[in-house]
């Protein structure tokens, strides 16, 4: 596309994690980034060092899955990040671990910290370093509800819930979902 | 706070909420219903009804805007609408100078402490007008996920006089204040403000006017 | 000044809200305060949380229409634009050029409301009152036309996925036409009445001044961020529904101070107006709303929109589980990044100030508790 484009591609790629380029008009970001949970501060200081604005910070419940690392917690983290000189959106996920904890990058970008709380309210995630993890939107007493957490059986699974690997047409998709609710 | 795991997912009971909040706020006053129309200590018909002619014209609300209502409210306070036409206009931010609570907006688990201590802030005879569908039950938001908000605000404290829609027209609201003025007093309109010179003269109830 | 002014006998606790004229809805602000100087704001929210996260994820994509305009009831419009252009996007529906066109031109009068609200009561914590009476004034002629057309004077429902409810006639033509005219001829009064007034200018000049990368560090956007100098606007630089086919410009101020974002609002009046002019010139014919299957299935994946609302970026981000219920929607609404500067930009001022400062934020609760 372009050179900050290029850059920034190949900057993240140095730390090692996962980026896949998609389809802007059809998801509305240019760059899926996939984190481990050590990759996140250096991702965020490499983000702000291009010029990128924290857009949002958000939790995201799925079916926990067995991994090589032993079973997940089914929580996900997601940042976005855009720039305001371009056109360029960036959408980075890290899976939460069984101790619900990951790093904070409220130092980096300040704005994080009311995201962050925000997201410790309704998720219950706790972020290692905030300063100030107390409920935000929530009353003082729901510190143990988290009311976005999904029930179990309304729970599907990461591949339920994200694209399909290659792009099919639309009529794939209809025979491959169930449709209740 | 390490070893934390996942909250529940069983929504908080929404019904105790409402009571254990106001026997809170009650507690060590009196056991949460207090006598608000005692009276006063010697009761003299004739100045009891110019004093309630007064207070019905010359209610004033406070300014507490809580959501989309809020902004009808000062619609209704504003030239097109002109509240003052009725002798409500005088909008006090704090609850020790007025005596009616335009409740305009959701009220949540959150703010209800703080509702019920601005009610408790307002020196009687004081009046609570409902605006709009959340404040009368909750409205859009009573729904069955519900886990945050308070369905209706006369749960909390007493109410005079509902004004729904969402949010109702100013003049909805107008209507809402026309109503407790005939509340506080029997009569509609107790003293017509834009009365055309050749309208009919309007009797009060025992006073010419 | 924390240092040199500090005296421990000075030093207080003050809570302004949630019961506050001036934090506009129901906002609580504890402030550490030395005497008049302001030590430390820390906004408290969740006075209004209204859950519509949840509700957005507990029911059909058509159910959540009425909830995007109960968010910024200010101004409703781009709201609704957001989640029908997003739900438009992950469903594949094809909108008619003339309903693209009759969002713009509703969402650009929403637009020159919410800002004329503002305006006056801005200048209603500054403590004058003259100027909201214009600014209600010029709008109630908005909300006649807009309510002549969506059934509605504030929550608006207007736009449906697949185009909008109702067409447009001549007398919604006509009665905007005569209104660009009405607003562009009360420009002078208000320049009279405000920008020119010596008060005024002395309550907002280089007070709370937003530095660029003060604006990175807290995501700001919208009015705010353009009276810092950098112009980012989402209708030019990620541009949604027709407004690339507009011709119109970013307005940016220079310092960033309370003055600058007042200016900025002003004179971005002026650019809807233009943008509502060219829209109203070349009004498409045809169908106002295409044919929309009766369920609506999201496909798998996750989705994000972006516009511009009146105070800032606001993106919908949507999970789509195969259903048509939303798997995720999370809502970033402008307003929450753009308060979370305050415990920064309110450090060591005068307490007067600070009521300045958020009038010049455009601050809507609802909209930042959700």
């Amino acid at each position: 596309m372009n050179q900050t484009y290029e850059d920034f591609k190949n900057n993240v790629l140095n730390l090692g994690v996962d980026v896949t380029e998609t389809d802007f008009n059809q998801r509305g970001y240019h760059l899926e980034i996939v984190l481990t949970l050590n990759t996140i501060r250096e991702f965020a200081q490499k983000a702000y060092a291009h010029g990128f604005y924290l857009v949002f910070v958000t939790g995201f419940h799925v079916l926990p899955q067995e991994t090589e690392g032993g079973k997940t917690s089914g929580l996900e983290v997601v940042y976005q990040f855009a720039k305001y000189d371009r056109l360029f959106r960036v959408k980075a996920r890290v899976s939460v671990s069984e101790d619900m904890t990951v790093p904070s990058i409220c130092h980096i970008y300040h704005g994080a910290n009311w995201h962050e709380r925000e997201t410790h309210d309704f998720y219950g995630i706790m972020f290692s370093d905030h300063p100030n993890l107390e409920p935000l939107l929530l009353c003082e007493e729901d510190r143990d509800y988290h009311p976005l957490l999904k029930e179990e059986k309304k729970l599907k699974s990461f591949e339920a819930v994200s694209w399909p690997a290659e792009s099919p047409d639309m009529a794939d998709i209809e025979t491959q979902t169930s449709s209740d609710l | 706070m390490g070893e934390k795991t996942k909250g529940s997912v069983i929504k908080p009971d929404l019904e105790s909420y409402t009571e254990r909040i106001r026997a809170e706020c009650y507690s060590g006053v009196s056991d949460g219903r207090m006598n608000l129309d005692a009276g006063p200590l010697m009761r003299m018909e004739l100045t009891d009804k110019l004093l309630k002619l007064c207070q019905a014209n010359s209610l004033w609300p406070m300014t507490f805007g809580i959501a989309c209502c809020a902004i009808e409210m000062m619609g209704t306070g504003m030239a097109r609408f002109d509240i003052s036409r009725y002798g409500a206009e005088v909008f006090r931010p704090s609850p020790r100078q007025s005596d009616l609570m335009i409740v305009a907006g959701t009220v949540n688990r959150k703010l209800a402490p703080v509702l019920l201590t601005l009610y408790e802030q307002m020196p009687s005879p004081k009046w609570v007008i409902a605006l709009g569908n959340c404040a009368i039950s909750g409205g859009p938001f009573n729904v069955k996920e519900n886990y945050n908000i308070i369905e209706g605000v006369d749960k909390l404290i007493p109410v005079d006089v509902y004004v729904p829609g969402c949010p109702p027209r100013p003049e909805g609201l107008l209507e809402g204040i026309l109503k407790l003025q005939e509340k506080i007093t029997g009569v509609r309109h107790p003293i017509p403000q834009n009365r055309h010179p050749d309208s009919p003269q309007r009797k009060v109830k025992g006073l010419e006017l | 000044m924390r240092e040199s002014h500090f005296q421990e006998h000075n030093r207080f606790f003050l809570n302004m809200g949630p019961q506050h004229p001036s934090t506009h809805g129901v906002l609580l602000i504890v402030l550490e305060m030395d005497g008049e100087y302001v030590l430390d704001p820390q906004p408290v929210l969740g006075f209004i949380h209204r859950m519509h996260e949840k509700m957005g994820e507990s029911r059909p994509c058509q159910g959540f229409m009425p909830n995007t305009a109960r968010m910024d009831y200010v101004c409703a419009l781009p709201y609704n634009h957001g989640y029908v252009s997003l739900i438009e996007k992950k469903a594949g529906i094809e909108v008619p050029k003339r309903a693209e066109y009759i969002r713009v031109i509703t969402s650009e009068l929403n637009r020159v409301a919410s800002h004329l609200l503002w305006l006056g009561a801005y200048l209603l914590d500054l403590g004058a009152f003259t100027p909201i009476l214009y600014g209600f004034d010029d709008r109630e002629h908005i909300l006649d036309i807009l309510e002549d057309v969506t059934g509605s004077r504030l929550t608006y429902c207007y736009y449906r996925f697949g185009g909008v409810y109702q067409d447009i006639d001549d007398k919604f033509v006509e009665a905007t036409r005569a209104f660009i005219k009405r607003l562009r001829k009360r420009y002078d009064i208000y320049e009279k009445l405000v920008t020119k007034n010596i008060i005024f200018i002395k309550r907002a000049e280089n007070i709370g001044i937003i530095a660029p990368d003060m604006a990175i560090r807290y995501g700001i956007t919208g009015p705010n961020l353009r009276g810092s100098g950098i112009a980012y606007d989402i209708r030019k630089n990620e541009p949604y529904s027709v407004y690339p086919e507009f011709d119109f410009e970013v307005p940016v101020g220079e310092r960033g101070d309370c003055l600058d974002r007042y200016m900025v609002r002003v004179r971005e009046m002026e650019q809807s107006l233009r943008i509502i002019e060219q829209a109203l010139d070349n009004l498409p014919d045809g169908p106002v709303r295409s044919k929309v299957p009766k369920k609506i299935k999201l496909t798998p994946g996750d989705c994000n929109f972006a516009v511009e609302a009146a105070r800032g970026e606001l993106s919908y981000y949507l999970v789509g589980d195969g259903t048509g219920v939303p798997y995720r929607l999370k809502i970033r609404v402008p307003s929450y990044s753009n308060l979370s500067c305050l415990p920064e930009l309110g450090q060591g001022i005068l307490l007067p100030d600070l009521v300045s400062i958020m009038g010049s934020l455009d601050l809507v609760i609802p909209e930042i508790d959700r």
